[in-house]
């Protein structure tokens, strides 16, 4: 906004309270002009495209945190359970997962031990964030078709939002994962500096799929029954019940190229195992259980992803409105 | 740049008819176009199955001017609006617009049912580009503007259609934007609440708020605009001030019938208008109605049927026919018509639209051609029907002076 216009509009009001004035100002601070043209002939660059997005995105902060106020509200207004249902998928994730631990356990003789059930636990609650939040991020941009086709806001805050929502759920289930795996004899250790980071790469993750997800199901209906059939099937392909080196040499480094799988191991040498994830294990029949590249390798796909995924969407978000 | 706070460019836009391609089927063929050519040279040409919706729109609105669009529905007036809030971008030309806009066009888009009043007040406010201390700040207002202040706590599925409309306009008219742009909302919630309405919508062009006006209520484009723009098929028809275009806009809706083939009797192929832009309330218009007869057994019951209702409410005021008036149409061959009508109503866009009626039916038979005429003031009043007041004031015993209104036109 240039400093003529903002003193137009300030002496245009002078009778307004100050404070009001003053709110007004700092809103306005950032508001910029908007100039759309089809005729500047040069590409814009991936880096000024992304920053514009984050621009956008940073204005409309109030936004996303209201809609994310509103999912969980919503959620919890009119439900039986209420915070319950925060815990219920978690908890039902832990309890499929040991039924199955203990018949394999019962076939091969080695028991399923408080680390088995500890290892289940920790790995259960990023699953359960991660299917929870592409199944409503990829219908969040056709479910409030109202709103894309008549108003303007940065399209992300729509799948942010369901991803925020479904953060809000997971926190609740890890504030009670904290309380429990002391009595899964599990302790403090050093090794849990990594969680913070884990963390931070299974979101990043997670919000480049939903923005993508909910980005094709818009121009594309019939995505979001293959979501769903990939959410079913897709415990089965990470690393949730078991551990891949269960499953051999070649299978095993078959499931770490799943991005979620190194990061869903990471926690649970992290947490359960207390183990440095500088230090690679190598078990004696030469399955590489863990190596920092594994690490590595989940982080190119969250960065990489996310810009990618960013940069898509924010080409494709302003003909929303037209496919919609 | 130009100091304009909205400007419009030569701005095309095409849209696509029919469907687009929407399964995953396509997904690859098309990706692999987009990846190989980029956006495809001519994107922005018309392709087989596009259609220009608003073609070489130029327009531009500074702080304190209004401007009105008007046009017949398709014209393209929605599609410049979305243009103007960003929610589509132009095909060919630029458009830009300064500062915070605020669209009063879907007022309770982000509205959830199950949320309450006050909740929603908050949400909607965010969407529309508000800090939650600044809705804060307001909130009161706001509420005391809707007039619900006794239900703000309560879900807003429990509120009443006019309810929730009310709370949606009140939130987006204290949004304090930068510029101002109304589709279609004038008509919300009852009489006093519209007049309320359209009283802080010129209030803030009063602040010299620059203001973007869609409407089909021609009057309240009169009222509230300095200039008015008429689109037909996405192009600009006529440009001037509202009084200007309007009267352009009503001779040019003047059209003939399609030639449909009925099982009537009498056609009526046109219809004309006497009516020099805008007629005084209470001045006479003729209007012309040419058409044939043909021999045909249902002839002698039909009527040749003219019926004047007010655009804005869709109500008819006034209707006449020849049956009714005692005219025989001709058994066979063209006749002419002339209708002579005072226009006894109050200032506002009326529709003249004529019709064949078979009158042992009631059915319509032939629609015939229908044309606007503007009704400005003439004399002042208020009430439905113009009067023809005739005002004499005498004073002390009579003699003297006697005081008299202008004479009502007829």
């Amino acid at each position: 906004m240039t400093p003529a216009t903002n003193g137009s509009a300030t002496a245009a009001a002078p009778e307004e309270g100050d404070i009001e004035a003053r709110a007004r100002a700092a809103v306005r601070a950032d508001d910029s002009a908007h100039e759309v043209s089809a005729e500047d002939e040069t590409p814009p660059t991936y880096a000024a495209d992304l920053r514009e997005a984050a621009t956008e995105l940073w204005r409309f902060r109030e936004m996303l945190y209201q809609l994310t106020l509103r999912d969980v509200r919503i959620r919890y207004k009119q439900a039986v359970i209420g915070f319950g249902w925060a815990l219920l998928m978690p908890a039902l994730v832990v309890l499929s997962g040991c039924l199955v631990r203990y018949a394999m356990s019962r076939k091969s003789g080695v028991p399923l031990d408080l680390a088995g059930i500890a290892s289940i636990s920790v790995k259960a609650l990023p699953w359960s964030f991660f299917v929870g939040t592409i199944s409503f991020a990829t219908q969040s941009l056709t479910g409030n078709l109202q709103l894309v086709s008549k108003v303007y806001f940065p399209r992300a805050v729509l799948p942010l939002a369901a991803t925020l929502g479904q953060a809000f759920d997971a926190l609740i289930g890890a504030c009670v994962l904290v309380l429990v795996l002391p009595f899964l004899d599990v302790h403090l250790s050093m090794a849990l500096l990594w969680v913070p980071l884990l963390v931070l790469l299974l979101f990043l993750l997670t919000v480049a799929a939903s923005l993508f997800l909910s980005c094709a199901n818009l121009f594309f209906r019939d995505v979001k029954y293959m979501v769903q059939v990939m959410l079913m099937f897709g415990i089965f392909f990470t690393p949730v019940f078991f551990d891949p080196a269960m499953m051999g040499r070649r299978l095993a480094g078959l499931i770490m190229l799943n991005p979620l799988s190194p990061l869903l191991e990471g926690l649970r040498l992290a947490v359960v195992q207390q183990h440095d994830l500088l230090v690679p294990i190598v078990a004696s029949d030469g399955i590489v259980v863990w190596s920092p590249l594994y690490l590595a390798y989940a982080a190119l796909w969250a960065v990489l992803g996310l810009a990618a995924s960013a940069m898509i969407f924010h080409r494709s978000e302003f003909v929303f409105a037209e496919y919609i | 740049m130009s100091d304009a706070s909205v400007s419009f460019r030569h701005v095309w836009k095409k849209f696509r008819y029919g469907e687009v391609h929407n399964s995953l089927r396509d997904l690859i063929p098309a990706l692999g176009r987009r990846l190989i050519r980029g956006r495809s040279p001519n994107a922005r040409d018309l392709q087989s199955g596009d259609f220009w919706a608003v073609r070489d729109v130029s327009f531009e609105v500074r702080p304190g001017e209004a401007i009105g669009i008007i046009g017949p529905n398709g014209a393209g007036k929605s599609t410049v609006l979305k243009l103007l809030t960003r929610i589509v971008r132009p095909t060919r030309g630029g458009c830009s617009v300064h500062g915070r806009i605020g669209a009063l066009i879907e007022l309770s888009a982000g509205f959830h049912p199950d949320l309450t009043g006050r909740e929603n007040v908050f949400l909607q406010g965010s969407i529309m580009g508000m800090h939650r201390r600044e809705i804060a700040a307001k909130f009161d207002e706001i509420v005391e503007f809707a007039g619900i202040p006794d239900f703000i706590d309560t879900p807003v599925k429990r509120y009443s259609s006019g309810m929730h409309a009310r709370l949606g306009f009140a939130i987006a008219a204290h949004l304090d934007p930068d510029v101002l742009i109304i589709d279609e909302v004038l008509a919300v919630g009852d009489a006093a609440f519209q007049q309320k309405a359209f009283a802080r919508i010129a209030e803030m062009r009063e602040q010299q708020v620059p203001l973007v006006v869609v409407s089909h209520q021609l009057d309240r484009i009169a009222q509230l605009c300095t200039k008015a723009i008429l689109l037909n098929r996405g192009r600009v028809v006529h440009s001037g001030t509202p009084g200007e275009t309007i009267a352009f806009y009503v001779k040019t809706t003047t059209s003939t019938a399609d030639a449909i083939a009925g099982d009537s009797a009498t056609r009526i192929e046109s219809m004309i208008v006497d009516a020099p832009g805008e007629v005084p309330s209470g001045g006479t218009i003729t209007v012309t109605i040419t058409g044939s007869v043909r021999p045909h057994w249902t002839g002698t019951r039909e009527s040749v049927v003219l019926r004047v209702a007010s655009v804005e409410t869709g109500t008819m005021v006034f209707s006449t026919d020849t049956a009714l008036n005692g005219i025989a149409l001709p058994y066979a061959g063209p006749f002419t018509l002339r209708v002579d009508l005072q226009l006894n109503v109050p200032a506002n866009v009326y529709t003249i639209e004529s019709l064949v009626l078979d009158t042992l039916t009631s059915r319509e038979v032939f629609p015939g051609p229908s044309a606007q005429v503007n009704v400005g003031r003439g004399i002042a009043f208020t009430g439905s029907v113009q009067m023809n007041p005739r005002l004499r004031l005498e004073e002390g015993d009579g003699a003297s002076t006697e005081r008299t209104n202008a004479s009502p036109v007829v």
